[in-house]
């Protein structure tokens, strides 16, 4: 109750307006709708009881900091620097909302628009906005714009590609966001190797789109996928998804054919947050603009010729074009973003170079030590991998990933959640806060559970 | 004009400071084909370079922490800096969404109680947390409501109808669903039209989508007709809870006959809005609708006793998948650091919600008097009209600038730009449409009375000063108005590759 300045002061304001009671503010709600009595709710704390008891709830989950961790599947357990949460929380960016009046919004305008501009060179392609929700809506949308741009040009309107080895959960994403606007998606298999299966993928041409991540969900960079325009031809979208962190090392897709790069941008400014708040990156050539998802801020000048920045191209906007709009994205992960921004631009390229290599060095580290270990089988054992590689474990991952968890470390991730086939499927992820001993101590557990289960 | 980023000339920063790789030899481990050839053309800046970058940005952007912020719907209140402060824990920053659940009790037992909460404020059965912004909880319902009407032989209903005072979300979400949008015009007063509804319903009505109080600001007294409008024609009622912080404890969508609904924790439960979001937009439904919400749900069984890695209260939580889930809206399970921001909120007024409420109430109904009778010694040039004529408001109110234009030329546009150069944000400018020159103030219940006064007394004066000034407003931000045809014609969206010198 200590946020209501006017509590203990009713009764002054109502005399004010000439209204006798607060009961009268509330007498257009008929009766027959009215709540009766009090909310059946425990009575109101005071912020240091709130702060006991959520430093005893939060406090009973076990924080990927807390002991060795291998778990990633598409969020990073990353390291923001300190600079990001104290300077992005200041109260003017905090607390402002979406820059409608852009004479008092110049801060985060401008800022979005180096955000932008990061995005735009990180990944190669000209155009940015200032963020989706998730990696998920990101590649949800950038089909959807795809299909927009794609339909009336190629033989097989509302047709789109996708490879089968986008997780389901995100599948699950795309397929609520394309089934009522009668999208069929097309599943593109992958070989042994877990690369995508090119001859397969020659059927999406004439199609609006094909979409693929790289790397992979087992983590594998997928050299295929240079020849993957000559593969389907000009008239279709190639979407990419990534690993963001991967592009100080990795050529970027807008380098070899792609037209929209979506993707996580969590690894660059804030930590995994329990799945969210996060943002998604969502890139594109200029054919995509006028029909693309989300908002952009373009340089603009004032009344006296200044530089200045403004939301543009919000035609494309649900707030103005309604029912034909782009999208319904209205609230959108912008102060996430500029976290993002925050963080790339303390890292700088040779930063950036540098995060990947940490990122890829942990990685080779891991697979290195783990080949030693007999019973333990790389699922993908040639192709090469950032950040995540799949294992088999003998008997069940999820039994697995018990027993190591009680050894003290967070071993993976238990791939049959994602594909109950692959019941002994483990996905190590590693990343550039995992050091030696973490490994070892991986390794001792595995080895353990090899032991436990032969 | 502040230097961009990318014109800290002569840094040559090799970046923030970093621990060596664990291996030297890693990249040989990336096909040659594969390799970036290039890097981004990035910053090269230090930390305290980018300090000052950013700081002096945020001098130049206006939150609630600057002043006042009444924009119309979108419930800009104060936002406690505890829960800032909670969502820092390491129990919540550091934690992957894919954690068994036996290593994430307390967060599940956090969702648990937020769900049961919402539950019990809207008179809804079941409530997700799983969307991430109100237009994604407005999706993820008309999904629902969708497989409803697929389950039981009736997909053939093609059509959802909003109101023209609707928000721009409800009919884009809807139709990106695969539905025919039906709008039907307000009556003269702004309120819902029922006879415009009674025609507009039949055979092909999958749901309406509305928001009460309307986006006028006044509550459709109506509102159990509409329903039974609607219901009756076999639809499903939708309630936008965008308006939401000006009934908690009065009333609640589930009495209005509602099935269901979408909370903004990031307006009535005060997440912060961050330049644009991240917002959080659950959605409660009634019972026929819950087999059909996105997965995962939490739920809980009681535990004979105190078991480790509980949260001491003597249940188990767990995730849950509704039978015929629709999947996933977003890939997690939402923002959960937005759910346990809006706990924080919710605890401190616990079941004094509704004081809430009639703060925002009371705030909305003084400001519209004060604004209504200004000092008859003033020389106003002409007052507005109100968008709605009603006895009260609840949260929000809508005035029309068209006499002040007509008069003497000053829009709506121009009086909003005029009311920065006195330190606020401008009111929601030319929403909803059906109000010509419109203004939509919601002060919110965070305001003290003082800043209502003053900012009445501001806004007279603007009406009654010279309309040269205001039409050339604002004056003193740190730019002048900003030329939104230039930007949309000349399309510069990044910093130009070629002129760059680092």
């Amino acid at each position: 109750m200590d946020q209501l300045p006017n509590l203990g002061r009713e009764q002054e304001m109502l005399d004010i307006m000439g209204v006798s009671s607060m009961e009268d503010l509330f007498e257009d709600i008929p009766a027959a709708i009215r709540s009766e009595g009090p909310l059946p709710l425990p009575p109101p704390q005071s912020e240091e009881e709130i702060l006991r008891d959520a430093e005893k709830l939060l406090g009973a989950n076990v924080n990927l900091d807390s002991r060795p961790s291998f778990i990633s599947a598409g969020l990073a357990r990353n390291f923001v620097p300190s600079m990001v949460p104290m300077i992005a929380t200041r109260g003017e960016f905090l607390t402002s909302y979406t820059p409608y009046q852009p004479e008092v919004s110049q801060g985060m305008l401008q800022a979005m628009w180096e955000f932008q501009t990061m995005i735009s060179e990180l990944v190669g392609l000209p155009i940015s906005n200032v963020s989706m929700y998730d990696a998920s809506t990101s590649a949800a949308e950038a089909i959807t714009c795809a299909v927009r741009v794609k339909s009336k040009k190629v033989e097989m309107p509302n047709t789109v590609y996708v490879s089968e080895l986008v997780p389901p959960h995100r599948m699950s994403v795309i397929e609520n966001y394309t089934q009522g606007v009668g999208i069929e998606i097309r599943k593109i298999p992958h070989n042994e190797d877990g690369f995508l299966d090119l001859e397969a993928a020659s059927g999406a041409a004439g199609s609006c789109a094909i979409y693929v991540e790289q790397p992979n969900a087992f983590g594998i960079l997928d050299e295929g996928l240079l020849r993957l325009r000559d593969t389907v031809g000009e008239k279709t979208a190639i979407i990419v998804g990534v690993d963001v962190t991967s592009l100080g090392l990795v050529e970027p897709p807008g380098n070899w054919g792609a037209d929209i790069v979506v993707g996580e941008g969590q690894p660059f400014g804030i930590g995994p947050t329990a799945g969210g708040p996060i943002y998604g990156i969502f890139a594109c050539k200029k054919d995509f603009l006028r029909l693309m998802p989300g908002r952009i801020v373009g340089q603009s000048i004032d009344t006296a010729g200044k530089t200045a920045y403004t939301l543009t191209l919000s035609t494309r906007e649900q707030h103005i074009r309604r029912h034909r709009a782009t999208s319904n994205i209205c609230s959108n992960e912008t102060l996430i973003a500029l976290m993002g921004a925050m963080h790339m631009a303390l890292l700088g390229p040779v930063g950036l170079e540098t995060l990947s290599t940490r990122i890829l060095s942990s990685t080779r580290m891991a697979i290195d030590e783990l080949s030693s270990l007999e019973g333990l089988e790389f699922a993908f054992p040639k192709s090469p991998v950032f950040r995540e590689f799949a294992v088999k474990v003998p008997g069940k991952s999820s039994e697995a990933l018990s027993h190591i968890f009680e050894l003290g470390v967070i071993g993976g991730f238990d791939i049959s959640q994602w594909w109950p086939e692959k019941e002994s499927w483990i996905l190590i992820g590693c990343d550039e806060r995992t050091s030696e001993s973490d490994i070892s101590s991986l390794k001792k557990s595995l080895s353990s559970w090899v032991e436990a289960s032969s | 004009m502040t230097d961009t980023i990318f014109d800290f000339n002569g840094s040559k920063s090799a970046g923030w400071s970093q621990p060596p790789p664990l291996t030297d030899d890693s990249i040989s481990q990336i096909p040659e084909s594969l390799r970036r050839n290039s890097l981004p053309e990035w910053p090269r800046a230090s930390e305290p370079e980018l300090v000052r970058h950013y700081t002096k940005l945020s001098q130049k952007n206006f939150g609630i922490d600057t002043g006042f912020y009444p924009l119309g719907s979108c419930t800009m209140k104060h936002n406690p800096r505890l829960n800032e402060k909670i969502v820092q824990n390491p129990g919540i920053d550091r934690i992957h969404p894919l954690q068994p659940e036996a290593q994430v009790q307390g967060l599940l037992a956090i969702y648990y109680e937020m769900q049961e909460m919402l539950a019990i404020c809207s008179g809804m059965d079941t409530v997700t947390l799983q969307p991430v912004a109100g237009a994604q909880g407005e999706f993820t319902a008309i999904r629902c409501i969708q497989e409803f009407h697929r389950e039981r032989g009736e997909g053939h209903r093609d059509k959802v109808i909003v109101p023209d005072s609707a928000h721009g979300t409800n009919p884009a979400s809807a139709s990106m669903c695969g539905y025919q949008i039906i709008e039907i015009p307000s009556a003269k007063d702004g309120r819902i039209d029922l006879d415009a509804l009674r025609s507009a319903v039949g055979e092909d009505t999958a749901a309406m989508m509305i928001t009460n109080p309307s986006t006028l600001g006044v509550f459709e007294p109506e509102i159990a007709e509409a329903t039974e409008i609607v219901h009756s024609a076999g639809g499903q009622m939708y309630y936008d809870g965008a308006n939401f912080n000006a009934i908690l404890g009065k009333t609640d969508p589930g009495r209005m006959g509602f099935d269901a609904v979408h909370y903004n924790l990031h307006k009535t439960f005060s997440q912060p809005h961050g330049g644009g979001g991240p917002g959080s937009g659950p959605i409660g439904v009634k019972e026929h609708l819950s087999k059909f919400l996105p997965t995962p749900l939490v739920g809980r069984k009681e535990l004979p006793s105190d078991e480790s890695g509980t949260v001491g209260d003597g249940f188990w939580y767990h995730w849950v998948s509704p039978e015929q889930s629709i999947g996933k809206v977003q890939q997690w399970n939402g923002n959960a650091g937005a759910v346990v921001r809006a706990w924080a909120f919710y605890r401190r007024y616990g079941r004094d919600l509704e004081r809430m409420s009639e703060h925002a109430v009371l705030n909305a109904n003084y400001l519209r008097h004060r604004i209504m009778n200004p000092n008859p010694e003033l020389n106003i040039h002409a007052m507005p009209i109100e968008g709605c004529p009603a006895d009260v408001v609840k949260h929000e109110f809508t005035l029309s600038m068209s006499p002040l234009k007509e008069l003497t030329g000053v829009s709506g546009k121009d009086v909003a730009k005029r009311l920065l150069d006195f330190g606020y944000m401008a009111p929601t400018l030319y929403f909803p449409q059906i109000v010509p020159e419109c203004l939509m103030f919601e002060p919110t219940e965070t305001e003290s009375k003082e800043v209502l006064d003053k900012f009445a007394e501001d806004f007279h004066a603007i009406l009654a000063e010279d309309p040269e000034v205001v039409l050339t407003a604002p004056h003193t931000t740190p730019v002048g108005r900003v030329d939104e045809v230039w930007a949309a014609r000349n399309l510069i969206l990044r910093y130009p590759k070629d002129e760059h010198s680092s």
